[in-house]
């Protein structure tokens, strides 16, 4: 059953590199923002119906979400628009592990300096390490493409 | 080339912050109906700069082949899949899975230069990166496990 589940999110993780793959060709040939749209115009409309059929009741109202919270849909736009742009000029792997690197490295950061409110924690050392590799990783293939 | 590459890392940190801030929206209101907020902000941000920034291409999106239109589905399924998988095997593996199916698929596409992708070859220095790759896989999924240990003894 557990690994049913782990080979699921296999493919949920393909499936992500697949989106990059279909998007560097769309933005060629309809524009970057355009294909950007294609993600988040047919993605709002299947959210919608979906949560119309999953309805929970749980129905809070919208005035009382903090407004920073919303702020994650301008966030989103960054990482597709850049996907359009990158992926034609990298390739998919490279972006792929670009992404990975301000990842690891952000989420490092967050618990090192203590943003959006969380406690400061001490370097972890495997996590470094981590992030180290992934960086080393995004070199090798940048002299890859450099031989 | 330098410049795509920042972008991308600047991208990662992106998501990473939208990670964080749906997270706690979604304790809040629900999966479905976080990722519905911040899939229409987005539709509208997206919109708003169509509006004054696209210029105009041949081709539009009602014109192209419909299976390129099919990259929402593949984000919206990963989003389904994670929040059913994280409770039943933990996120540190979770991470390691996703991003080894990140990284095979992507090797793939490059390599076939599938769905319109230029072909790139497959040479050992890509080689050498997936094996940096797995190892950060390895650090990642230890510390990971760390905490959830470590979470689970303070709560």
């Amino acid at each position: 059953m557990r690994i049913i589940v782990i080979l699921l999110v296999v493919f949920a993780g393909m499936g992500l590199s697949f989106e990059a793959g279909l998007l560097g060709p769309l933005g060629h040939q309809v524009g970057h923002l355009w294909a950007t749209l294609s993600i988040f115009g047919v993605g709002a409309a299947l959210l919608w119906l979906i949560s119309i059929f999953t309805s929970t009741g749980k129905n809070q109202d919208m005035r009382s979400i903090p407004k920073w919270q919303l702020t994650g849909g301008l966030l989103g736009p960054i990482y597709v628009v850049v996907l359009t742009l990158a992926t034609p000029v990298l390739g998919v792997a490279m972006t792929m592990i670009g992404v990975l690197v301000g990842q690891v490295g952000k989420s490092f950061a967050i618990d090192y300096f203590g943003w959006f409110g969380t406690s400061k924690q001490p370097v972890d050392s495997l996590r470094v390490t981590g992030m180290l590799f992934v960086i080393a990783a995004l070199v090798l293939t940048y002299l890859g493409v450099q031989s | 080339m330098m410049l795509f590459m920042l972008l991308a890392v600047i991208s990662g940190m992106a998501l990473s912050s939208q990670a964080a801030i749906n997270g706690q929206l979604g304790a809040k209101v629900g999966v479905i109906r976080s990722s519905l907020l911040t899939f229409s902000v987005g539709t509208v941000v997206t919109l708003l700069l169509i509006f004054f920034f696209e210029p105009s291409y041949e081709a539009n999106l009602l014109t192209v082949p419909k299976w390129q239109l099919m990259g929402a589905l593949f984000g919206i399924v990963y989003m389904v899949v994670m929040v059913a998988a994280v409770p039943k095997v933990g996120v540190a593996i979770a991470t390691v899975a996703t991003v080894f199916g990140q990284m095979v698929m992507s090797l793939v596409i490059d390599t076939q230069g599938w769905l319109g992708n230029a072909p790139i070859e497959l040479n050992y220095w890509r080689l050498a990166s997936m094996i940096c790759i797995a190892c950060a896989l390895i650090c990642i999924y230890l510390s990971n496990k760390q905490q959830e240990k470590y979470n689970v003894s303070t709560s």
